[in-house]
């Protein structure tokens, strides 16, 4: 399209030049001044020409290469994934399997995956730009798009479509891995939270559980049940926080969690207030759950 | 027209200077039915809401300078954001088009001596004030718009946006689709029934074409939009449901009537533009267009296509496959009136001989930045490519190329061409020339690379990004691209005001213009003309013998309608000359009557259903007594 | 040129009916309306759709249990409304025959069947109204807002009936009869829509 493009542009550029250099006599070049020609020019390249380009691109985009990036047909993947957008991070689930995270999609690579999704709120919209088109996640009905992997690696998602305050910083990763290693990934997943192993990580899960984050973050095998917020559950095996905003190290967790709204203004997670020494026993928890 | 005027002349040009002659003072202005009154009144508040858009997007391109920057909060930046897109939209380039250029000029090219309805024309003007300064007092008050120009729902439902920055939105865009309605009704009626007997449709200017296409896309897209910012209103204000699934309603709704709305407005935005760069053309290339009854038919159908294609603004939201495709083949078949006009303005200009002054560079400068943005444009048709690309920087940069590129160039062309015929006076060649090559170069710094950066993933709307993303040094060329876009527009209006009060004098004709109004003087009197012209074609000033003859008619005293305050009505297709009509004279009015529609707006948002109500029956009043005096009564 | 029609001046019975008689083409009021009413039709047209977009995005319609609205009382009203499409046309004819009296009685009489009409219809709403509300679903927001803004219509309609019916009073001028043409293709606009709005309303039922 770029070449057909570039030709369609440089040449009525030229013609304008053309234009230019003969500003001083009027008429065609070679042809002279000549209505007839004149109009049969406007209706070759206004009309003719273009017609026979737009089919062109009309027939191989829309009718041959199209096909190609519809949903798969129900049943006829190995695996369904459900992605739900949320104001502002993204709800993964694995669907038969038990198994839910945030923010990280991992799957087989070269594996065909259907991929749902589905709007919490406001209409989000998923595109992992190197794997496929976008989708829009729309209140109240399931869109559906294969998720398909040629290589191995790590692909970055994000929102595009606009949702609000924190519209910007509402990406994802997409992981193709080998297939042992998803099976292991997955397995682990649907393993609920660890338990803490050191007194602070104890003291941490205490203070999860008893003054407001259990509200709004599910841990399973926990008291934890909230649904506003995110799943915790393996939050350490993930690289990323706040939906790919900041790494997932124990400095960045607790500069998040001692105040959400510095570094995602607007994001939903109020600062409880706890005071540093509750936060770093709730990192010292978090960190423990791989 | 060097001649001196005869006496028996100059006694009639007096005695219609009398009989025409406006109110005195700001009281004259306030009170005014004269289009050219009322277009250069359109023409500052346009270009005021202008100079507000373009703040709006300095600051944008301010804060997108570098990665995670906070110059805005994301809060500021979405107000910014919605604001500039509303902005720009509904209160700068239809009101300036329709309102400016199409009111001051669509009655001195077809040879009337008003509008068909004057007063109604003042309204559409004060309604256009008032609805433009409701939504920027929700502005300055902190209570801007924040969901984007197209306030997609559930995001501009009241869960999502509870304060009432969204109702600003909404009813100030109701209230100046009131103008605009009747904005298009007055010009369709007037270029039907107004013109000049003799002017039969084939001998109007191609502009005319433009803009009676332009005002029937407006009248039957309007109403779309207004469906849906009515019942998003009631949503909002009633508690009613039409667009949340848990009560029935459908997210989509919304998207299908904003966008059955959205796409014909393009081609509303655009169409004046077309219809300028007709006028122009010709003027400056010194031979008539070439296919011209070719281009009066693109004119007409790109109007009539636009309404057929709006799903392929919507390729993203898992639509069916058979729609998606047919929405693509009908956005495909638009390029062809583009291309035949396109083709016949190159042609046009290949085979005359132009002179590249001011006016015609813009116009050079709109057909190569129409072409990119139309070639942008066709890649949508794509659908695999439009669903990688669409709500990222590629569609800022086509929708850019065209709104700005190809919409505003030929504007800022017309106000260069008319400037004469309007002030009497020369504006000054040399910063004309420099203002424009300072505008294209900074359009093209800013805008072209926007296409790079969406085609590498950055996602439109979005109030910042990291460091790693590849995309700063980019948005730091389109920043510093921006800056220079403002000092290009900047020396437009410099130039301009500058050569208002220093420039030349200019006399009737200073380009040697095809169309009538560069038959009277300038600026116009207010009476337009003294004689109904005569005319053989299109291109009336260059019919000289036509002209002798209403210089000897004025002498005569023939089709000289000096009774009263008259014009004369034609039948529309073949303009024989059908009746005289009277046409009014300053009138309070049109003001009074939009204060009364802006009492009730403004009670409506702050939900005071009662003094609404009063406001209501103090409309009906003002409305009647809008029609208490008739004609033969003044 | 002196053959050309000052129709801006006719007074008069007589006058205005000669420069009826007269002129070729429609009045630019009457176009001016015309282009008024393609708008609002436009504006029925959208919403008539988003009922049927509504409607087909579900299996239950009317939405949650709201019972199908009765086919009668409403079909028997638009008829009423519909018929006073007669006496509008014939008061058009009269005053453009020069017979102001007679049109005067003839908008009398179309006015009072209108507004009989609009008293009923909103009698009709209340009822509605007390069983379901616009606030309940999709189904109850739609079919209030098509009637709401149906009735709004009407109202207007009613407002320039009463405008007309005062000046007429005052005897006939050219301006006065492209109001009261105005006025008849107006009436026969919300006619039309009012079959359509009342089709759409009782569909359910049908």
């Amino acid at each position: 399209m770029l070449g057909v493009a570039s030709i369609v542009f440089l040449g009525a550029v030229a013609m304008l030049v053309v234009g230019w250099v003969r500003r001083d006599r009027p008429g065609l070049p070679f042809l002279g001044e000549n209505e007839k020609a004149n109009t049969i020019l406007v209706v070759l390249f206004g009309m003719a020409i273009p017609i026979v380009i737009l089919v062109a691109l009309f027939v191989i985009s829309d009718l041959v290469l199209l096909p190609e990036t519809d949903a798969p047909a129900a049943g006829s993947t190995a695996m369904t994934i459900t992605v739900t957008g949320h104001q502002w991070f993204w709800q993964v689930r694995y669907e038969g399997k038990d198994a839910e995270t945030a923010n990280e999609i991992h799957i087989p690579v070269r594996t065909p995956v259907n991929l749902q999704v589905r709007s919490a709120d406001v209409i989000h919209s998923f595109w992992v730009p190197e794997l496929n088109r976008k989708i829009d996640t729309i209140p109240g009905q399931t869109n559906a798009i294969e998720l398909y992997a040629e290589r191995a690696g790590v692909y970055r998602g994000q929102c595009a479509e606009f949702c609000g305050l924190q519209h910007a910083h509402m990406a994802f990763r997409v992981y193709a891995e080998p297939k042992a290693r998803f099976e292991a990934w997955l397995a682990n997943l649907r393993k609920p939270a660890r338990e803490p192993t050191t007194p602070l990580a104890r003291q941490g899960r205490r203070a999860f559980m008893r003054d407001g984050c259990a509200a709004c973050h599910t841990i399973s095998g926990t008291e934890a049940e909230g649904t506003v917020g995110p799943n915790l559950t393996h939050l350490a095996g993930r690289e990323t926080l706040a939906a790919d905003t900041i790494p997932d190290t124990p400095e960045y967790l607790f500069r998040w969690i001692q105040n959400p709204q510095a570094i995602k203004p607007g994001v939903k997670m109020p600062g409880l207030g706890l005071g540093p020494a509750k936060f770093h026993a709730i990192v010292a928890y978090l960190t423990g759950l791989k | 027209m060097t001649v001196a005027t005869p006496p028996a002349a100059k006694a009639r040009l007096d005695r219609l200077e009398r009989i025409w002659k406006e109110s005195p003072g700001v009281l004259g202005w306030l009170t005014t039915v004269d289009h050219k009154r009322i277009g250069i009144l359109y023409f500052f508040t346009s270009l005021f809401f202008f100079g507000a858009g373009g703040v709006e997007a300095l600051a944008i391109r301010t804060q997108l300078i570098g990665p995670d920057e906070s110059t805005l909060s994301p809060a500021t930046f979405n107000e910014m954001m919605s604001t500039h897109g509303t902005t720009m939209i509904f209160f700068f380039v239809v009101p300036i088009s329709l309102g400016a250029f199409g009111n001051y000029l669509i009655p001195l090219m077809i040879g009337a001596r008003d509008m068909a309805f004057p007063r109604l024309n003042a309204l559409s003007y004060w309604i256009f004030l008032c609805a433009g300064t409701f939504l920027y007092v929700g502005v300055f008050t902190g209570n801007a718009p924040s969901a984007g120009w197209f306030n997609y729902v559930p995001l501009a439902s009241k869960a999502y946006s509870p304060g009432p920055g969204i109702d600003f939105y909404a009813l100030s865009l109701l209230f100046v689709g009131i103008s605009t309605t009747l904005g298009a009704i007055n010009a369709i009626v007037t270029i039907f029934k107004l013109r000049a007997p003799g002017m039969s449709l084939n001998r109007m200017p191609l502009f005319c074409f433009a803009f009676l296409a332009v005002s029937f896309a407006l009248i039957f897209a309007l109403p779309a939009l207004s469906t849906a910012l009515i019942l998003l209103e009631l949503e909002r204000l009633l508690g009613f449901h039409f667009f949340i699934p848990a009560a029935g309603g459908a997210p989509i709704l919304w998207q299908n009537l904003f966008w059955i709305f959205g796409h014909p407005e393009v081609y509303i935005i655009i169409l004046p533009a077309f219809g300028i760069a007709t006028s122009i053309i010709p003027t400056f290339v010194r031979r008539k267009m070439v296919a011209w009854p070719l281009v009066a038919l693109a004119e007409i159908l790109v109007a009539f296509l636009g309404f057929g294609v709006w799903a392929h603004h919507m390729f993203a939201v898992g639509l069916a496959s058979a729609t998606t495709i047919y929405f693509a083949a009908a956005s495909l078949i638009i390029v062809i009136p583009s291309g035949i006009q396109l083709f016949s303005w190159i042609t046009t200009i290949v085979t005359g001989t132009p002179r590249f002054q001011t006016p015609l560079l813009w116009i050079i400068g709109f057909i190569v930045l129409f072409i990119m943005g139309g070639l942008s444009g066709v890649t949508f048709a794509a659908i695999p490519f439009d669903q990688q690309t669409t709500d990222t920087y590629y569609v800022v940069a086509h929708f850019h190329y065209v709104i700005f590129g190809a919409a505003v160039f030929p504007l800022l062309g017309g106000m260069y061409y008319w400037f004469p015929k309007v002030t009497g006076r020369m504006y000054h060649e040399g910063w004309g020339k420099a203002s424009f090559w300072l505008t294209f170069i900074g359009t093209n710094v800013t805008f072209f690379p926007m296409h790079i950066l969406g085609l590498d993933g950055m996602p439109r709307r979005n109030y910042t990004y990291g460091p790693e993303m590849g995309w700063t040094g980019l948005n730091l060329i389109e920043t510093l691209g921006a800056y220079l876009l403002a000092l290009g527009l900047l020396s437009v209006f410099v130039n301009l005001a500058v050569s208002l009060f220093k420039g030349e004098k200019a006399g009737n004709d200073p380009f040697g213009g095809d169309t009538l109004e560069w038959s009277t003087t300038s600026p116009p009197p207010p009476y337009n003309y003294a004689v109904i012209p005569k005319v053989s074609s299109p291109y009336a000033m260059w019919d000289t013998e036509d002209r002798e003859e209403d210089a000897r008619n004025l002498e005569r005293g023939r089709k000289v309608l000096e009774q009263g305050h008259e014009t004369a009505a034609s039948t529309a297709v073949d303009a024989e000359w059908d009746e005289v009509l009277d046409m009014p004279s300053n009138s309070a009015w049109p003001p009074l009557v939009a204060l009364a529609m802006t009492g009730v707006f403004a009670m409506v948002l702050l939900q005071q259903w009662f003094a609404a109500a009063i406001f209501v029956a103090v409309l009906l009043c003002t409305v009647a007594g809008f029609h208490l005096k008739e004609p033969e009564e003044a | 040129m002196s053959s050309i029609p000052r129709s801006m001046e006719a007074a008069g019975s007589g006058p205005v009916a000669a420069v009826e008689r007269a002129r070729r083409t429609q009045p630019s009021g009457w176009w001016g309306a015309v282009l008024l009413i393609a708008t609002e039709a436009t504006l029925f047209a959208c919403l008539i759709a988003t009922y049927f977009y509504l409607r087909f995005r579900t299996d239950e319609w009317p939405l949650g249990g709201i019972e199908k609205p009765s086919v009668t009382l409403p079909l028997v009203f638009t008829a009423i409304l519909v018929a006073t499409v007669v006496p509008m046309f014939l008061s058009v004819r009269a005053a453009k025959a020069g017979k102001t009296r007679s049109a005067w009685w003839l908008l009398l009489l179309a006015t009072a069947v209108q507004a009989t009409y609009l008293g009923l219809q909103i009698h009709l709403m209340v009822d509605d109204l007390h069983s379901f509300t616009p606030q309940a679903n999709a189904y109850g927001s739609i079919y209030y807002a098509l009637l709401g803004i149906h009735h709004a219509h009407v109202a207007v309609g009613l407002a320039i009936d009463a405008w007309l019916l005062w000046k007429l009073a005052r005897g006939i001028t050219n301006y006065r009869l492209i109001a009261l043409r105005i006025a008849a293709i107006y009436w026969y606009f919300v006619a039309a829509t009012a079959v359509a709005v009342v089709l759409t309303q009782l569909y359910p039922s049908l």
